[in-house]
């Protein structure tokens, strides 16, 4: 039988846990992208941003470009980066090598009730490529993102991997806290990002231990 | 005994940028203004620095976000008007995740600024920070900058939150 429903977000999410390098570094956006990561594959080296919609693409850039020798995996919303469009053009110029960008592509803002986007048949692999991104595609199943995905891996990037996925308004329960800060200190603790050492301890200074 | 120039005459955006390099900022993400011209050039030719030229202010505060993430000291250059217009991503990432950031900002639309359409961003810039809670002092021109800029860097590391500091043409522009 042929079923004409696209892949949902827990597809893709089954074959990025199975397929991520070691050490990689993921940053997720608001809402599903963050709680249903939680649930399928939490680890220290996971950013989960709640709310700040459309940041998590140029925050996962910052990150790639301040850790070069790690994989940095974004996933982010097709509403969420119509938001900040210019973000693509940034990474486009930037050109991290180590950065893949995945766009989950439902059509909606699923986090705001499923409410559809300005344009949701924008072609985002090509706005991706015309935005200075050699390596951009749409994807539309899991095996074809489990490809995608290893020989994204395997090369240098940036690359984008636009994932036509159905819309998940359902909230997912994370299984943990997301409180932003102990998010980020744990995220720091993992990767050993050097540590301020305050000024009254002759320090004044980022340290690594 | 070694004399030190009054800080009237030193060249203060040589000051300024000799501070980021002592202090260790790795990354400096910008937004263009006229002032921040040559600045920027010369710290796109610092071997010690990384430039990441962005498209929008609230873009460029989160990737300073992602660079300090990842363990880097990070700055950002913009005009004032980008505090303006940075303000969602300020509270619900910068703030909300406590991250130190540097901002140094060209405080356009002063008495002393001669581009007159700039006026109603220096009306609106400080009561914007005030309201955001954003913590945030205006350059004294009899200091030198180098010791503003490491006060402001250093709260901003102590009070795990960003700190802006609002810069005239002197202290910025090459």
């Amino acid at each position: 039988m042929v079923s004409n429903t696209r892949p949902s977000r827990a597809d893709y999410y089954r074959v990025l846990a199975d397929a991520l390098p070691e050490h990689a570094l993921v940053v997720t956006a608001l809402g599903n992208a963050s709680y249903l990561w939680a649930a399928t594959h939490h680890t220290p080296e996971n950013f989960y941003i709640e709310d700040a919609m459309g940041l998590a693409l140029p925050l996962a850039l910052g990150l790639a470009v301040a850790q070069p020798t790690r994989h940095v995996v974004v996933v982010e919303g097709d509403g969420a980066v119509l938001m900040h469009l210019g973000a693509l053009i940034t990474v486009g110029a930037v050109a991290p090598r180590n950065l893949t960008v995945l766009l989950i592509h439902n059509g909606v803002h699923a986090a705001s009730g499923g409410q559809v986007l300005t344009n949701p048949a924008l072609d985002l692999a090509q706005l991706a490529r015309s935005a200075g991104i050699g390596r951009a595609e749409n994807v539309a199943t899991p095996a074809a993102f489990d490809q995608a995905l290893r020989a994204a891996f395997a090369a240098d990037g940036p690359q984008v991997l636009v994932l036509s996925t159905e819309p998940d308004l359902d909230v997912v329960r994370p299984p943990i806290t997301l409180d932003p800060v102990l998010t980020k200190h744990r995220f720091m603790i993992a990767i050993g990002a050097p540590r301020y050492v305050p000024t009254m301890f002759g320090g004044g200074r980022l340290k690594g231990d | 005994m070694m004399s030190v120039a009054p800080a009237a005459d030193r060249h203060r955006p040589s000051e300024l940028l000799a501070t980021l390099k002592r202090l260790g900022f790795g990354v400096a993400v910008a937004v263009p203004d006229s002032w921040l011209g040559e600045i920027l050039m010369r710290i796109e030719q610092e071997p010690t620095m990384r430039l990441v030229r962005a498209t929008h202010e609230e873009e460029a505060l989160a990737i300073a976000c992602g660079a300090r993430l990842g363990g880097v000291r990070t700055a950002m250059l913009i005009q004032n008007v980008g505090l303006l217009s940075m303000g969602a991503g300020m509270v619900c990432l910068a703030q909300r995740y406590q991250f130190p950031l540097l901002m140094l900002a060209s405080y356009r639309g002063t008495p002393e600024d001669p581009v007159f359409y700039h006026i109603p961003k220096a009306r609106a810039t400080e009561p914007v920070l005030t309201g955001l809670g954003l913590a945030h002092v205006r350059a004294d021109p009899d200091r030198p900058i180098g010791l503003q800029v490491e006060a402001a860097a250093t709260y901003a590391e102590e009070a795990s939150s960003p700190f802006v500091l609002l810069l005239s043409r002197e202290d910025i522009q090459w």
